[in-house]
C-alpha cells in the first residue's frame, strides 16, 4: 500500500477538476482530521473492507470454511524463482522513477477516494465515513479470518482459545503441543466434496495462478513489481483479494485478468462493486448470453455502425478485423492495458462518474477509440488493422473522452437498457 | 488482398497458432521470433495477440502471421475462434511444471477438433534453461510426440535456443506440404492422396500470393 509511505501534497488535491466535485473533499481537505485522513490510514491488518456483507454471506454460507492461509509456501517458491532469475533481468530503475512513483502516490490517493465515493462504498455524507469504515474492515478482517487460513490453522486457534481458559486456571505456559484430531471424513487425504481440506488443496490452483499472474501485473511500475518489501507487501496484499473474490464467487473463481482491474491494495469492495458491473464478462457460461462479452462485442459494433457506418463496413466486411480479436481485452480488462497509467485514471474517472454505469460509458470510449483513428484504419489492411488496435497508439486522452462523450446517446443507451 | 508494400511481398502466407496452458512462455517465443525480445515481466494474454514475420524456405518468402493465445481455460471458448484457418501450430508446454505437459493432450485435442487434419504440429517444450527445475523429461516428451504424430523441440526464450528453429521447422513443414499438394494437382489431380492435402479453403491461410493481373 501506498498508505504512510507517501505524503499527499496539496497541491495535487487541486490540480484534479473531478476532486473539486466530490462532496466534502475540497472544503474540509485541509483539515486532515476528519473522514478524509481516515481513508488513507491504516493499520497493517485491517486495511481491507467487506463491502456488502450480506450478498457475501449469503454466497458463503454453504460450503466455504477455511480453505487458505497467508504462508502457503508459493509466495516463497516464486521469489525464490524470481531471485534466481534476477541477475538477468535488465535494470529499469532510472533517476526519473521517484518524482514518477509520487505522481502515482498522488493521484492514486486522489483515486482511491474519488473511486470509493463513486462506486457507492463510501456514503455522500461525510459525517458517517469513520463508522462505515470502521464497521466494514471489522467485516473484512472476519471473513479474511473465515477464508484465508488452512483447516489446521483454524484448529491451532481453536486450540489456543481452549488453552487459554485453561492458562488461566493452570498457569502453565511451556506444556507439550497438543495433538489435533483428526475425523475420518476430514483429513488431508480426504477427497469429500465437503471436506475442508479437499476444498482447501483444490484451491492451491486458484492461488498458483493469482501468484504467476501477480509477477506480471504492471511490471513497469514499482508499485507491484520487484523484490522490494513494499511491492512483495502490495502484492500479498492482491493475492488476498482475489483469493478472497475467487472463493466468494465460485462460478467465476479467478479470470486472469482481474489482476489488471485490481489495481489497489484497500480496494477489495471498490473491486466487487466495480465487478458487479462487469463480471458477466469473465464467465465463461454466459459468453453466448445477452450479458456476455460476445453480445457486448456486438453492442460495440452496433454503437460503430450508427455513428461512423463507412469506418464500421470497412473494419467488418472489407478487412476483417473482428472486435474479438482486440476489444475483447478493452472490454475485459476496462482499458487498463491499452493506455499510460495517468490515462488509465482519467478513463476511469468518467467510467466511474458516468450516471448511466461503467458499461456504458466503456462503449463509448471503445468507439471513440475507433473513431480517433478512423483515417489510419481506411488506409490499412488486415494486419496494419489489427496491429494499430492491438497496440493502440498515444493520442490525446481528453480528445477521445470527449468524442466518447459526444457519441450519439439513443444508440447506447437503448441496446444496453436489456 | 489490397495493395501491399514491398517489405510485405511474399509468396505464401501461413497462419501459424500458439497454444498451451497459462504461463508456459507462449508470448515470450513469439517476441523472440518476431522482434528478437524477451522479458521476464510480461502481462499476460487477454484473448489473442498477433505478429508476423517472412523467411526463406528455398527460393520463396514465407509469411507467416502467428496467433498468440492466451492460455487460461476461461478463454478457450474464445480463443478456440482464433484456429480458424490455421495450418500450423505450436502447442507449449513448460518443462519445469508437469501440470503443463499433462494438459498437451487436452489442447491437441481442441486443435484437432477446430483445424484442418493436416495442419503441421509442432510440440515445444519451453524454459529448457531452468535445468535444475526441470519436471517433464525430454525422453517422456518425445515419446508423446511420436505416439501423437507431431514434431517435438525444446526450446528456451529466453537465452534464445532453438526458437528460430521451431518456428523455421513448422514453416518448413507446411510449405512441403502445400507445395507438394499444388505439385500433385498439377500434375495429376486424380491420384491426390487421401489424407495427404491441406485444406487452402477461402482462408487467408496457405495462399499463394498470385501477379496482381492474374487474380
Amino acid at each position: 500500500m501506498l498508505k504512510g509511505r507517501f505524503k499527499l501534497p496539496d497541491k495535487a488535491r487541486r490540480v484534479f477538476p473531478l476532486g473539486s466535485l466530490i462532496a466534502g473533499l475540497d472544503d474540509k481537505g485541509e483539515d486532515e482530521s476528519g473522514g478524509y485522513d481516515l481513508v488513507f490510514q491504516s493499520g497493517e491488518e485491517l486495511e481491507f473492507i467487506q463491502p456488502n456483507g450480506a450478498e457475501v454471506a449469503k454466497e458463503s454460507d454453504y460450503e466455504f470454511q477455511c480453505e487458505f492461509d497467508d504462508d502457503f509456501g508459493i509466495n516463497d517458491k516464486m521469489m525464490d524463482k524470481e531471485d534466481a532469475k534476477a541477475p538477468k533481468r535488465s535494470l529499469k530503475d532510472g533517476p526519473g522513477q521517484v518524482s514518477v512513483m509520487e505522481v502515482i502516490a498522488a493521484d492514486e490517493k486522489r483515486s482511491d477516494l474519488e473511486h470509493e465515493l463513486l462506486l457507492g462504498y463510501l456514503s455522500p455524507s461525510r459525517d458517517l465515513w469513520e463508522k462505515e469504515l470502521t464497521g466494514n474492515r471489522q467485516k473484512y478482517a472476519k471473513l479474511k479470518e473465515e477464508l484465508l487460513c488452512s483447516p489446521s490453522e483454524v484448529n491451532r486457534v481453536n486450540d489456543d482459545a481452549l488453552n487459554s481458559d485453561e492458562l488461566n486456571v493452570e498457569g502453565d505456559v511451556a506444556g507439550p503441543l497438543k495433538r489435533h484430531g483428526v475425523s475420518h471424513e476430514d483429513h488431508p487425504l480426504s477427497v469429500g466434496k465437503s471436506s475442508a481440506w479437499h476444498q482447501y488443496f483444490q484451491h492451491t490452483e486458484i492461488a498458483d495462478q493469482i501468484d504467476r499472474d501477480l509477477q506480471r501485473t504492471h511490471p513497469n511500475i514499482k508499485f507491484f513489481s520487484g523484490d522490494s518489501s513494499f511491492s512483495r507487501k502490495n502484492r500479498d496484499a492482491m493475492r488476498n483479494i482475489l483469493l478472497l473474490f475467487a472463493k466468494l464467487n465460485p462460478a467465476i473463481r479467478y479470470v486472469q485478468g482481474m489482476n489488471e482491474a485490481n489495481a489497489e491494495a484497500d480496494s477489495f469492495s471498490c473491486f466487487v462493486r466495480l465487478l458487479s458491473d462487469s463480471v458477466d464478462h469473465f464467465c465463461q457460461q454466459l459468453d453466448n448470453s445477452p450479458v456476455g462479452i460476445l453480445s457486448t462485442l456486438s453492442r460495440l459494433m452496433d454503437l460503430l455502425k450508427a455513428n461512423d457506418e463507412e469506418l464500421w463496413w470497412h473494419l467488418e466486411s472489407t478487412t476483417k478485423v473482428k472486435p474479438q480479436f482486440y476489444a475483447f481485452r478493452w472490454i475485459t480488462l476496462l482499458l487498463t492495458q491499452e493506455f499510460k497509467f495517468q490515462s488509465i485514471l482519467r478513463i476511469w474517472d468518467l467510467l466511474l462518474s458516468n450516471p448511466s454505469g461503467v458499461q456504458d460509458m466503456l462503449l463509448r470510449i471503445c468507439c471513440a477509440m475507433l473513431l480517433c483513428v478512423k483515417s489510419r484504419l481506411l488506409s490499412g489492411d488486415f494486419v496494419a488493422n489489427l496491429r494499430l488496435l492491438q497496440h493502440y497508439p498515444d493520442i490525446n486522452i481528453k480528445h477521445l473522452l470527449q468524442v466518447a462523450q459526444d457519441l450519439s446517446p439513443d444508440t447506447v443507451s437503448c441496446p444496453l437498457s436489456l | 488482398m489490397g495493395a501491399y508494400r514491398a517489405d510485405e511481398d511474399y509468396d505464401y502466407l501461413f497462419k501459424v497458432v500458439l497454444i498451451g496452458d497459462s504461463g508456459v512462455g507462449k508470448s515470450n517465443l513469439l517476441s523472440r521470433f518476431t522482434r528478437n525480445e524477451f522479458s521476464l515481466e510480461s502481462k499476460s494474454t487477454i484473448g489473442v495477440e498477433f505478429a508476423t514475420r517472412s523467411i526463406h524456405v528455398d527460393d520463396k518468402v514465407v509469411k507467416a502471421q502467428i496467433w498468440d493465445t492466451a492460455g487460461q481455460e476461461r478463454y478457450r471458448a474464445i480463443t478456440s475462434a482464433y484456429y480458424r484457418g490455421a495450418v500450423g501450430a505450436l502447442l507449449v508446454y513448460d518443462v519445469t511444471r508437469h501440470v503443463t505437459f499433462e494438459n498437451v493432450e487436452r489442447w491437441l485435442k481442441e486443435l484437432r477438433d477446430h483445424t484442418d487434419s493436416n495442419i503441421v504440429i509442432m510440440l515445444v517444450g519451453n524454459k529448457a534453461d531452468l535445468r535444475h527445475l526441470r519436471a517433464v523429461t525430454t525422453e517422456d516428451a518425445k515419446a508423446f510426440a511420436e505416439r501423437e504424430n507431431t514434431f517435438f523441440m525444446e526450446t528456451s526464450a529466453l537465452e534464445s535456443l532453438n526458437v528460430e528453429n521451431a518456428f523455421t521447422e513448422v514453416l518448413t513443414q507446411i510449405y512441403r506440404v502445400v507445395s507438394r499438394k499444388a505439385l500433385e494437382v498439377g500434375d495429376d489431380p486424380a491420384a491426390l492422396p487421401k489424407g495427404q492435402t491441406i485444406n487452402v479453403g477461402d482462408d487467408v491461410s496457405a495462399m499463394k500470393k498470385v501477379g496482381c493481373c492474374s487474380a
